[in-house]
């Protein structure tokens, strides 16, 4: 085995990196990664990315260059992602079923200097493999690194804006540093835990959690999806698996397609770590009685200031409905009135966030406009803090819509539907019918008269299946006359929910 | 049955015909994630009109699976 080189000492900037070198000194044979047959020890893990940096500086890239990089469950990604973190090059990590539109918008504004992933399909640009790369290379090249910092930005994540495009938000080597810490100190997720990762890598939430399991030196299983619940539970089983994160659509579909099943792991599951969506207050008494032993915490928090606030659902009997506190002595949270006043204990503001984790800066400029308020970072959710300091949500400010923990844009589904031909229309969020998505997508539809043949919906749907993702197709359909809108055109949505 | 399964899968996911073979299971690819699943349990049922036992979900998780438990309640 190839010796840790001492380039690798130098990670005074990424405290997610200095973790996981600390992990390879102390306990090299310890496994870190695990994808199939494949296992990682953290001493192959640094070796792996520093193989992965040293191929990274061989194509030229620098400090402050981006790369694309397409979510996968595999450790090829792993080590790409913290190679780059190691020289300063920023990661933006996509989905790789992306819509092309939304891609093309990305790599615009990005305009990355090279781009990665096995399923990735971009017109125009050369996409390079991550299969193609070989990650064990017997001797690396001495890395050039420069003086780096923890201020220095490490990933851009694309989050959905009110406006229907992407934001990019700039995540700092401290801010995902910060996040991690917040996290394990909340769930106390520690090195001999095997954690079981099946959400999406391309949401904070899941790329999180593999920071949050590198950081404790724990070991991460990394698993396709939640989709085939046998092969998880099977993880769950065959790897000893001892926690693991989900939306709360994720819960539904496991209670939906398994019962109770996976009540049989509870002995073994220290911890569950949930966030995205809220959750209904009987699916969080059905989680404390499946597990009566296990930590569930459920989180609070955007991209912007991931993991903001957390609560544990067995401690907080008689107040499950609360978001909970802020994560750690790190983080502070406070409601604002319009003005930016803090108001009284009971009264609804938006909930302002400021803390280790919470971002500078959009990487557009135009996109903080109104984010920020005297170093508080603006969340657009609306609530308020009781008298015992715990914050509970009554609402959003954004118009966005969540279905399963996925943030849609109503104005991206509304563009999309125009384009077809329809005079006019709005969408809003409604309770999925079937219970599992927490909201679906609602579209009202104006024909506008004149209008010599008027399409049926089950047309637009097909218009909308090569636009859009599945999951922002709407569900429920209604024509309407009018669309109600203010004097200044904007379309009044809290008005069609009712 | 299988060929009309098949599509209904296809048309569901949004892939091609010819991906939509008998071993492909779910989260094989990434179009076959759980609300591609939920999807596809709900469209097979409502367009050949019968209903999965909630106790055989579970085990639905290929083609192959799927086509022999449309055939067997369909009996094929």
């Amino acid at each position: 085995m190839r010796l840790i080189n001492s380039s690798m000492f130098k990670v005074d900037h990424s405290h997610v990196l200095a973790s996981i070198v600390g992990h390879a000194i102390t306990s090299p044979d310890k496994v870190a990664l695990v994808e199939g047959s494949v296992r990682v020890t953290y001493a192959q893990l640094v070796a792996n990315i520093e193989c992965a940096a040293s191929y990274l500086q061989s194509m030229g890239l620098k400090h402050g260059d981006r790369i694309v990089l397409s979510a996968q469950k595999e450790p090829g990604f792993v080590y790409l992602y913290l190679a780059a973190h190691l020289i300063g090059v920023v990661n933006v990590v996509v989905d790789s079923t992306l819509p092309a539109d939304r891609l093309d918008y990305i790599m615009g504004v990005i305009q990355p200097a090279a781009v990665f992933g096995n399923h990735l399909k971009l017109e125009g640009k050369t996409v390079i493999p991550i299969d193609d790369i070989n990650f064990e290379c017997q001797s690396v090249k001495q890395l050039q690194l420069l003086s780096l910092h923890d201020s220095d930005v490490a990933d851009v994540m694309f989050t959905t804006g009110t406006t229907g495009r992407p934001k990019g938000v700039c995540l700092t080597h401290a801010n995902i540093a910060g996040s991690a810490n917040n996290t394990n100190g909340f769930i106390g997720t520690m090195a001999d835990d095997v954690e079981a990762l099946a959400l999406p890598l391309s949401h904070s939430f899941g790329l999180g959690r593999l920071r949050c399991v590198l950081m404790a030196g724990a070991t991460l299983v990394l698993v396709g999806s939640f989709a085939n619940l046998k092969t998880f539970f099977a993880i769950i089983e065959n790897e000893q698996v001892t926690g693991f994160g989900m939306v709360p659509a994720v819960w539904q579909y496991i209670k939906r397609l398994s019962g109770n099943r996976i009540a049989k792991f509870a002995d073994q599951i220290r911890y569950i770590e949930i966030g995205s969506a809220s959750m209904s207050l009987e699916d969080k008494r059905l989680l404390m009685e499946l597990f009566p032993d296990t930590r569930i915490c459920m989180h609070y928090g955007l991209t912007e200031a991931s993991r903001a606030m957390f609560t544990e659902f067995h401690e907080a009997v008689g107040h499950l409905d609360a978001i909970g506190r802020p994560a750690s002595p790190l983080v502070e949270a406070c409601v604002l009135d319009e003005d930016g006043h803090p108001v009284s204990a009971g009264e609804d503001g938006e909930i302002c966030i400021r803390g280790n984790m919470v971002i500078s800066s959009y990487f557009l400029d135009e996109d903080n406009k109104d984010c920020f308020h005297d170093g508080w970072f603006r969340t657009g959710d609306w609530g308020h803090q009781d008298s015992d300091g715990l914050f509970y949500l009554t609402g959003r400010k954004k118009e966005l819509i969540n279905v399963g923990g996925e943030k849609v844009s109503p104005i991206t589904i509304e563009e999309a539907i125009l384009s077809f031909g329809i005079a006019d229309c709005a969408c809003i969020g409604v309770p999925d019918p079937n219970g599992v998505l927490g909201e679906v997508p609602k579209a009202f539809l104006v024909s506008g008269s004149g209008v010599a043949q008027v399409p049926t919906i089950d047309e637009i749907k097909r218009h909308l299946a090569s636009r859009l993702p599945s999951h922002e197709i709407p569900v429920e359909w209604e024509w309407v006359n009018s669309i109600p809108r203010t004097s200044s055109g904007k379309i009044q949505r809290l008005k069609l929910k009712k | 049955m299988e060929t009309q399964v098949k599509q209904i899968i296809a048309q569901v996911l949004n892939v091609e015909l010819d991906k939509i073979t008998d071993d492909l299971s779910a989260g094989d690819i990434p179009e076959w994630d759980s609300v591609g699943n939920l999807a596809i349990i709900s469209t097979i049922e409502q367009e050949l009109e019968l209903e999965f036992p909630l106790e055989d979900l579970f085990d639905l998780t290929s083609v192959k699976s799927i086509i022999d438990e449309v055939n067997q309640l369909k009996h094929v």
